[in-house]
Parts: structure tokens; C-alpha cells; sequence
């Protein structure tokens, strides 16, 4: 999933200053699970912005809304009444929502409320990792399904630097070595010629070096 | 291991010579004075200089222009080139730009991660790794070709260095690691600093068992410890750095004062271990901030007069 | 305690370990105006609860829970505890000063501890004044 991380009270406080009526506007999915943006943390975030402009003496009306998704139109139509009401919509999505929002409804400036971070794995209750960089290019069979594109600190595809001790990354020691996870894998897959083979310069064309990218499925247009 | 170069290090190497590097790091700012002072310490002492690329990240003069200012006074380089900063467009436009000013030789590195240094918030680049630069200057070397397959006018022929690090977890793939450096086309080897010198003779002993030392010039690393802090430092705080207790309480174990000339007096042990050891081809000293303590440790180690090639 | 002004005071509690008929709030009454909510277990205390008490006037929210390993829904007040946190570290953020949350672990029954944790309160409210959202 996409794991987000609301934005500071500092920041979103200078952010909505402009504006007399604004919507919060959360979405139930991705943010939800990583406690960003879902009607949970709409609500408090709500509640703060009210107390915050209370504090300096800004009048503000809060609205707050959660919509199941703000990446599909189907969704963000259930939103349009809302957005109308209101004269700025501070969207608690990633940065797909937020952008998806504000084509929607193009004459509404449209603010980000959560730093979007990363594609990864709830690892336990409060806890995600960085897990895909989304690279267009899979090559997960060749690493044991340990991604060094992600999880190695310099993208190394062909073994660890001389930094990796005692399984732990040199950048951070909070951090696994991604190429211990990926010999550790492989041994017990019994693979481990795999890390003989030499993995050539990857291609960045499919990731963002190309541009923005497109998915298009013919069987599914009308 | 073939004359495909007119590296100085590489005829040396060719010819069985035991061989001396060192190490150099560029000054932070435009001065060349800075970079030559240094190198005149070196003159006559080593048979080629490391330049460092922006080493532990922190923004350098860069390696060409450095290397090229220690060129013209007569000291041959070995320009380190990271894969931090520059894209492969970039590598390869500057292993022809460093040959056509006349360097002969290059270690390849990935290089420390830019969190460590000056500028944390840089984007970095790692557009391909140690391994994949090794191979792409052996390969412009080799078949005259750039990475996309086009015809160069003039092939940059440069001799080929690669970092190992014996003392890196997982041990078991240290020389597995080695192995694809060399078959990527490494010709020689700087280690990392060796004070485990039981761990580094496993690692060495474990590459001749797969014929490895026949096949590239090892050249391990040594770095002169100046205080008992020092060895602490590095132990605790470099990565990939291994210094035994034993080091450690050595050190300590003698007055302030005398701390240095028990540095110089380990690493000449090492030094003489390490001459030792069957597929040892020379020495790679890494005096950090110290580059006037080498000719006296080249001297130590018995390694004076350096042989003369004649300037190539 | 005698504070300059008057202080509204929320209470949240747990009904697993405690009663609001305890003495101690009458003996304050004059003091302070408290208002009572009640929850069936102290981890149903929303960030946003604690945040509409301040939003409601509050000048300090008291959270009051049982002692640690006694919860009967075995981490309802830890969690509560760490909730805690996170508001106050919101509150600070906003400018409201954590020090008007606090949390405590306490039995059923132990007035004097509860004693203590208003006369705490109402000097931190001293110190600090009431709060700056109040409107009235």
C-alpha cells in the first residue's frame, strides 16, 4: 500500500490560512490503514486546524468529509457537494488523491495534508516499511524476493558493500541489510549460485527516468 | 592480466614487482598548491597515488582535476571514480575526458552513501554500481565500444582497480564478491585498512583456493593508527572497519605521546605480514591526514629505493 | 488551591475503576468546573474526544485510568497512555501546552491520590492560565 504521514500542524496551519471555509477531506484507503488520512485522523486534524486558528484569532469554518478512495472518479463524486460548500479542500490522500481531487474540481485550490512516503508493508501494528520503489521492472526471482532497488541504500544489484555488518545497513543501523536478507533467502531457497550471476546495469527507462508513466488496458475502455 | 594500457602500476604489477600506493584526498576548495604539496610528500616513495572522489561524500575538488595537477609533477594517479554522483552518461564521458588528460588508471567504487557527508540532502544517483563500472571501462578498454554499443574514436585504456573489503559481513560472500569484481575486469585490488590480520589471511587464503589470486593484483590496505582514540573511532564508527581489541588496547596501552610511533610500529608489522602472504602483490597506504608519515613507513617497511620505469 | 480564575476541568474515566461520587470532587466543586465523561474502558479515549473538550472550553482534560496490568480488557490504559502522549505532543504543536492532558493510573477508591492529581491540576492551571481557545 501507499504509506503517508500527515504533515505537521506548523505547516498545515500556514497552509490553510488564506482561506474562511475548508474542507478536510479523508480518504478510507491507503492513508487509512498507515493512520494519515483516514475519518480518524480527518477528525482530529479537523479539530486542531479549528483550535489552532481559535488560538490566533482566525476565524475558520472546518468541514470534514472521508471519501472511500480519492484516486477514483466514482468516489470523489460523493465529495462534490461538500467541496462546493467550501472555499479549499485540504486532502488528507497521497499525492495521486490529492492531484485526482483537484482535477475534479478545478477552480478549488487544493492543499496536501499528508507527506507521502513510500509503497510498503504494514510490518506490525504502527510499523511500515519501504518494500517497492515501483521501478516498472521486476526482478524480485533474481533476490529472493528482497528488493535491492528499495532496500539497499545505493541500489547495489550485485552484492553488499563492504559498509554491511553484522546484517545491519552503514547508512542506518536500524536498518537490515537488504543484501543479507537477499543470501539469507536464497540459501535457504538453495539459489545461492544466483549471487554469482552477474546482474547487469538496469534499465531506468520503465521507472521515472522516462517520464510520467501510462498504463493503458485496451480490454477495459469503452 | 594483459598489457592493454600503458599504466605504470600495471607494468610494475606485470613485472612481479611488489608494489606501493597511497592515498591522497583532494582539498576542500580550488587550490591546487594544496593538492601538489601533498604529492611532492609522495614523490619517489609510491609508485602510483589514489585520488579520492569526494570521498565520505563530502564536496572535493574533483578527482580528474586533482589527479591531473599530481600528473604534471611527475606522480602517476589512480583516480578514484564513484557511482554516487554520476549517471552512466556521465562515467563514461569522464573515463575518456581523464584519459585523454592522461590517466591510466581508475578504481572503481560505488563510494560512502551522501548521508554521511557535507551535503545529506542530495539526491544521489547509483544509476549502476561498482561492479557494472568495472565492466564498463573494461569494456571500452576492450572492445573500443562505449555502453550503448557505439564505436569510440579512441578507446579510453585504462587499468582497471577495484575495492574489496575483507572485514564486511557476510564473510562467506566476501569472496564470491571478489570473484565477480575480477570477472567484471578488475586487474587490481585495494582492500580495506587491515588490522585483522587473522581474518584477512582467511580471506586471502580462501580466494587463492579458487584461483583468484592468479587472476588479479591484491593490494591490501593499511592505515597508520595515530592515537588509541583513533582505533576506537574507526572500530565503532567507520563502516566496514574491523580493529581487534588487541590493536585497540595496544594502543592505548603506551603514553599519549608515543602513540604515533606505535601506529607507524603496527603498521610495519603488518606491512611485513602481509609481504608474507602467497598472492600479495604490494601495499596500498592509506595515511589519513597524514601523508607525510608515508615515505617514513615505505622507508620502515624496507620498500626504498621504488623501482624506475623510466617516466611513462 | 486557590487559582486566579476559574478552571474547567474534563475528566475522562474509566467506569472499570471508577465513580464520580468520590468526596474529593465535592470538596473542589467551588473550585473548579468539572465535567465528567464516563467510557467503558479508558482505551476508548479518542485523540479527537480530548481534543473537542478543548475545542468545548476545557482548560485541562485529566484522563484517569487503572493501574497498569489490571485493565480488564488487558491493554486498554496502555494504550490510553500512549494516545496520551501523542495529543500532548498536538497540543504543543498547536499552542495549547501538553502540560493541560495528563494521564493517571489509579484504584478504584484511593482518594488521596486522587486529591493529589487535582491539586496537581489546578496548579499547573495556576502556572499556565486558562486556556487561550477559551471563549468565555
Amino acid at each position: 500500500m501507499i504509506v503517508g504521514e500527515q504533515k505537521p500542524i506548523a505547516e498545515i496551519k500556514e497552509m490553510v490560512a488564506p482561506y474562511k471555509k475548508l474542507l478536510v477531506l479523508g480518504c478510507g484507503t491507503c492513508v487509512k490503514t498507515c493512520f494519515a488520512g483516514g475519518e480518524d485522523e480527518t477528525a482530529v486534524l479537523a479539530s486542531a486546524i479549528r483550535l489552532v486558528s481559535r488560538k490566533e484569532g482566525r476565524t475558520i469554518e472546518v468541514e470534514e468529509l472521508t471519501v472511500e478512495r480519492q484516486c477514483e472518479n466514482e468516489f470523489i463524486q460523493e465529495a462534490a457537494e461538500a467541496v462546493g460548500r467550501n472555499d479549499s479542500v485540504l486532502s488528507l490522500a497521497c499525492g495521486a488523491g490529492v492531484q485526482a481531487i483537484a482535477r475534479r474540481f478545478v477552480t478549488k485550490p487544493v492543499l496536501p495534508g499528508v507527506n507521502t512516503t513510500f509503497i510498503g508493508v504494514l510490518e506490525k501494528q504502527g510499523l511500515f516499511t519501504e518494500e517497492c520503489s515501483g521501478c516498472g521492472n521486476c526482478e524480485l526471482a533474481l533476490f529472493g524476493a528482497v528488493c535491492p532497488v528499495t532496500r539497499c541504500a545505493k541500489k547495489l544489484l550485485n552484492g553488499p558493500c563492504g559498509g554491511s555488518q553484522a546484517g545491519k545497513c552503514e547508512v542506518n543501523p536500524d536498518t537490515d541489510c537488504a543484501w543479507q536478507m537477499i543470501i539469507e533467502r536464497l540459501k535457504i531457497l538453495g539459489q545461492l549460485d544466483n549471487l554469482r550471476a552477474y546482474v547487469p546495469p538496469k534499465n531506468w527507462n520503465t521507472s521515472t527516468s522516462g517520464g510520467p508513466r501510462k498504463l493503458v488496458r485496451e480490454d477495459h475502455i469503452i | 592480466m594483459k598489457n592493454a594500457s600503458i599504466s605504470r602500476l600495471e607494468k610494475l604489477l606485470t613485472a612481479g614487482e611488489f608494489v606501493v600506493t597511497a592515498e591522497c584526498g583532494p582539498p576542500r576548495g580550488s587550490n591546487r598548491e594544496r593538492i601538489i604539496e601533498k604529492g611532492k610528500l609522495l614523490q619517489d616513495v609510491v609508485d602510483a597515488l589514489n585520488v579520492t572522489d569526494n570521498q565520505t561524500a563530502i564536496v572535493r575538488m574533483s578527482s580528474i582535476a586533482a589527479s591531473i595537477h599530481l600528473l604534471n609533477i611527475g606522480l602517476e594517479p589512480v583516480m578514484q571514480m564513484v557511482t554516487r554522483d554520476r549517471n552512466r552518461i556521465a562515467l563514461q564521458s569522464d573515463i575518456m575526458g581523464a584519459y585523454s588528460l592522461g590517466i591510466r588508471n581508475i578504481l572503481c567504487l560505488t563510494g560512502d552513501h551522501q548521508s554521511f557527508g557535507s551535503q545529506p540532502d542530495a539526491m544521489n544517483v547509483f544509476d549502476i554500481d561498482s561492479m557494472n563500472l568495472a565492466r564498463t571501462v573494461r569494456e571500452m578498454r576492450e572492445t573500443g565500444q562505449d555502453m550503448s554499443g557505439h564505436e569510440l574514436d579512441e578507446a579510453p585504456k585504462m587499468f582497471v582497480g577495484a575495492a574489496a573489503n575483507p572485514f564486511a559481513d557476510p564473510f562467506e560472500y566476501r569472496v564470491i564478491r571478489l570473484a565477480k569484481k575480477i570477472d567484471a575486469g578488475a586487474d587490481f585490488i585495494q582492500t580495506q585498512c587491515v588490522y585483522n590480520l587473522e581474518r584477512f589471511r582467511e580471506w586471502i587464503k580462501l580466494a587463492r583456493e579458487e584461483g583468484l589470486t592468479d587472476r588479479v593484483h591484491i593490494l591490501p590496505g593499511v592505515t597508520p593508527l595515530k592515537s588509541a582514540g583513533m582505533a576506537n573511532y574507526m572500530n565503532n564508527r567507520v563502516a566496514g572497519m574491523d580493529v581487534p581489541e588487541a590493536v585497540i588496547q595496544r594502543m592505548a596501552g603506551v603514553p599519549k605521546k608515543d602513540a604515533a610511533n606505535e601506529g607507524v610500529k603496527i603498521c610495519l608489522e603488518t606491512i611485513a605480514e602481509l609481504r608474507e602472504m602467497e598472492g600479495i602483490h604490494g601495499i596500498h597506504i592509506m595515511a589519513i591526514k597524514w601523508e607525510e608519515i608515508v615515505a617514513g613507513i615505505v622507508e620502515g617497511a624496507g620498500l626504498l629505493p621504488r623501482p624506475d620505469l623510466g617516466v611513462s | 488551591m486557590q487559582t486566579t480564575f476559574t478552571p474547567r476541568i474534563t475528566i475522562f474515566y474509566c467506569i472499570n475503576s471508577f465513580t464520580e461520587t468520590s468526596s474529593v470532587f465535592c470538596e473542589i466543586e467551588n473550585q473548579a468546573e468539572i465535567t465528567f465523561v464516563k467510557l467503558p474502558c479508558s482505551s476508548m479515549v479518542k485523540d479527537v474526544f480530548v481534543l473537542r473538550a478543548f475545542e468545548a472550553d476545557a482548560d485541562a482534560v485529566i484522563i484517569l485510568v487503572c493501574p497498569e496490568g489490571q485493565c480488564r480488557f488487558v491493554e486498554g490504559n496502555i494504550r490510553a497512555k500512549k494516545r496520551t502522549t501523542w495529543v500532548c505532543g498536538l497540543l504543543d504543536d498547536i499552542g495549547l501546552d501538553g502540560r493541560r492532558l495528563s494521564l493517571f493510573n489509579v484504584k478504584s477508591g484511593d482518594e488521596a491520590s486522587l486529591e493529589k492529581i487535582l491539586d496537581g491540576t489546578l496548579s499547573v492551571l495556576e502556572e499556565l492560565g486558562p486556556s487561550p481557545v477559551r471563549r468565555n
